[in-house]
């Protein structure tokens, strides 16, 4: 633990652990509504939409996380637009925008002379790699997304509730869904740098499922989505320094332990409940 | 039925024709909607009654024809009781939680629920004898109580109509009886709606019934006793009615339509 401690003088390690920590708010709080909501594979589509944006800046020679935004957000506005209510062209939409973007980020990362060692980290990620002013970047981002979310709280937890009866009472169901799909678009930024495009539905999925077995409110299990973040996370990020494993997979495998251990656990209180009722 | 909108026309629905694919569901419907009335939908599985919901709550856009609120009333006023499947029972919420959502229409979207919403929720809940429940999941409420919830969501953003969807499917005794008194009291100020297949839970609030298979076979008004309402069961489908014989009622002809 201490050996871990001394690694905190170490910027690049306080760096990594403050990603990770803002990570984890975005990924329990976006990721809780992606869960409710269903809208895992529509996250994965814009994330995987969002290479195409990444490779094409890289090939330009600029900030490639800046065209990674552009596309994602595009990606988010066009599947928002398109609707549930034509559920087939979107579902179809999603497969396109997945390996479309992918293919095309590819292609751009191909053309760019010379090797091109920074692709790995973004399909994987490496929370090491983060600087400075990636950490002041995200923290905007944070506080930005987590700003509009309490803004339109309410609104936002009963479209996700639902969303016949939020549109009876005028609530724009279509916009609110909309900007949902562009917070989600942001947060896929963010999260890229910490597990990369490929692994970041699993800092989606995995806090908030974990949250939703341990939690009966919804502010609550937005709260402990973004503990049980930071549980994975950073638990991730000490097991990839033990065992000496790649950041990104180290901090997915790890949350999936965790869940499946509360699994486990709510399991057994429960059943133990029942037995305690039947003796009562 | 008289099509003009006199004084006491709260909601008018005129030529209204829709359809989700290329066939009309709903065909040239009209119906009127008095302050006082209490009118049960009935009619076949898929013969459009939902779908004429739907329309009426402004969900989906008609082909042809209009729905209009001479009254004035608006979204927030319009007080609604889904089918269980429009949303997830597992969702975290309390039932507290969900009934305050029923406040959604005041204070728009960036509005948060304030003391107002909290006492107009206690006072409801206390109505559909749900106070004991108001800190449970709805996931670990009973069929009923999930009912009188979703009923509670509707009054307390207090509407200037109820709309109810097969608001007695799985539902026990308790609740149906509640829900009677709940309504009848409410329809003493306001006009109830209530979409189902099962007439009898309400026959001794219901007023007019209106029969849905593609279109609207409206059987008019005036106080209803049973053998009005087996007269008034003129859908092409089997029914069985409390007090009434089991029988399959004839089809309808066209000269039955309006009174």
């Amino acid at each position: 633990m201490s050996e871990l401690l001394t690694l905190l003088n170490y910027e690049f390690a306080r760096n990594a652990l403050m990603a990770a920590v803002l990570a984890s708010v975005l990924a329990g709080t976006v990721g809780t509504f992606v869960v409710v909501k269903r809208l895992v594979f529509i996250a994965g589509g814009i994330s995987h939409a969002a290479f195409a944006g990444l490779g094409f800046c890289y090939w330009l020679g600029v900030e490639p996380l800046v065209g990674a935004v552009v596309v994602a957000v595009l990606a988010a506005l066009l599947l928002g637009w398109l609707g549930e209510h034509r559920a087939r062209s979107q579902d179809a939409l999603i497969g396109v925008l997945w390996a479309g973007g992918m293919a095309t980020g590819i292609v751009f990362i191909h053309l760019t002379p010379g090797y091109a060692p920074n692709l790995m980290t973004y399909l994987f990620g490496d929370i090491l790699t983060v600087t400075r002013g990636d950490v002041v970047l995200l923290a905007l981002l944070t506080v930005g997304v987590v700003a509009v979310m309490a803004l339109f709280y309410r609104t936002l937890v009963a479209v996700a509730f639902d969303e016949t009866f939020a549109a009876v009472q005028g609530t724009p169901v279509k916009w609110m869904t909309t900007l949902l799909l562009v917070l989600v678009a942001l947060s896929v930024i963010m999260l890229i740098q910490v597990v990369g495009i490929i692994l970041l539905i699993a800092l989606f999925t995995i806090p908030p499922m974990i949250a939703l077995m341990l939690a009966q409110r919804f502010l609550m299990v937005l709260v402990v989505a973004v503990l049980a973040g930071l549980v994975t996370s950073t638990g991730g990020l000490a097991g990839s320094y033990w065992l000496d494993l790649p950041s990104g997979p180290a901090i997915v495998l790890f949350g999936i332990a965790v869940l499946v251990l509360v699994r486990v656990g709510t399991v057994l209180r429960e059943s133990r409940l029942l037995r305690d009722r039947e003796r009562a | 039925m008289s099509v003009t909108a006199d004084a006491g026309t709260v909601l008018e629905v005129r030529g209204l024709t829709f359809g989700y694919e290329r066939e009309a569901v709903l065909q040239d419907v009209d119906l009127r909607i008095g302050r006082r009335d209490f009118l049960a939908i009935i009619g076949p599985n898929g013969g459009g009654k939902t779908t004429l919901l739907r329309l009426i709550l402004g969900l989906e856009t008609p082909w042809r024809g209009m729905v209009r609120w001479p009254t004035g009333i608006r979204p927030g006023d319009i007080g609604f009781v889904p089918q269980f499947s429009t949303f997830d029972k597992n969702f975290p919420l309390r039932l507290r939680d969900t009934v305050l959502m029923g406040r959604l229409g005041r204070g728009g979207l960036l509005g948060r629920y304030g003391k107002a919403d909290h006492r107009a929720v206690d006072a409801i809940l206390e109505r559909l004898h749900l106070s004991q429940r108001a800190a449970s999941p709805i996931a670990d409420l009973s069929g009923g109580q999930l009912q009188r919830a979703l009923i509670a969501r509707a009054l307390v953003g207090e509407p200037r109509i109820l709309l109810l969807d097969e608001p007695t499917a799985s539902v026990d005794a308790e609740t149906r009886q509640v829900l009677g008194q709940v309504l009848e009291e409410l329809n003493r100020d306001i006009p109830v709606v209530v979409v189902t297949h099962d007439i009898t839970a309400f026959a001794s609030q219901v007023r007019q019934i209106a029969c849905v298979n593609r279109q609207l076979y409206y059987h008019g008004s005036g106080q209803l006793s049973h053998a009005d309402l087996a007269e008034a069961y003129g859908c092409p489908v089997e029914l069985i009615a409390h007090g009434v014989p089991h029988r399959v009622l004839h089809d309808h002809s066209e000269d039955a339509v309006g009174s």
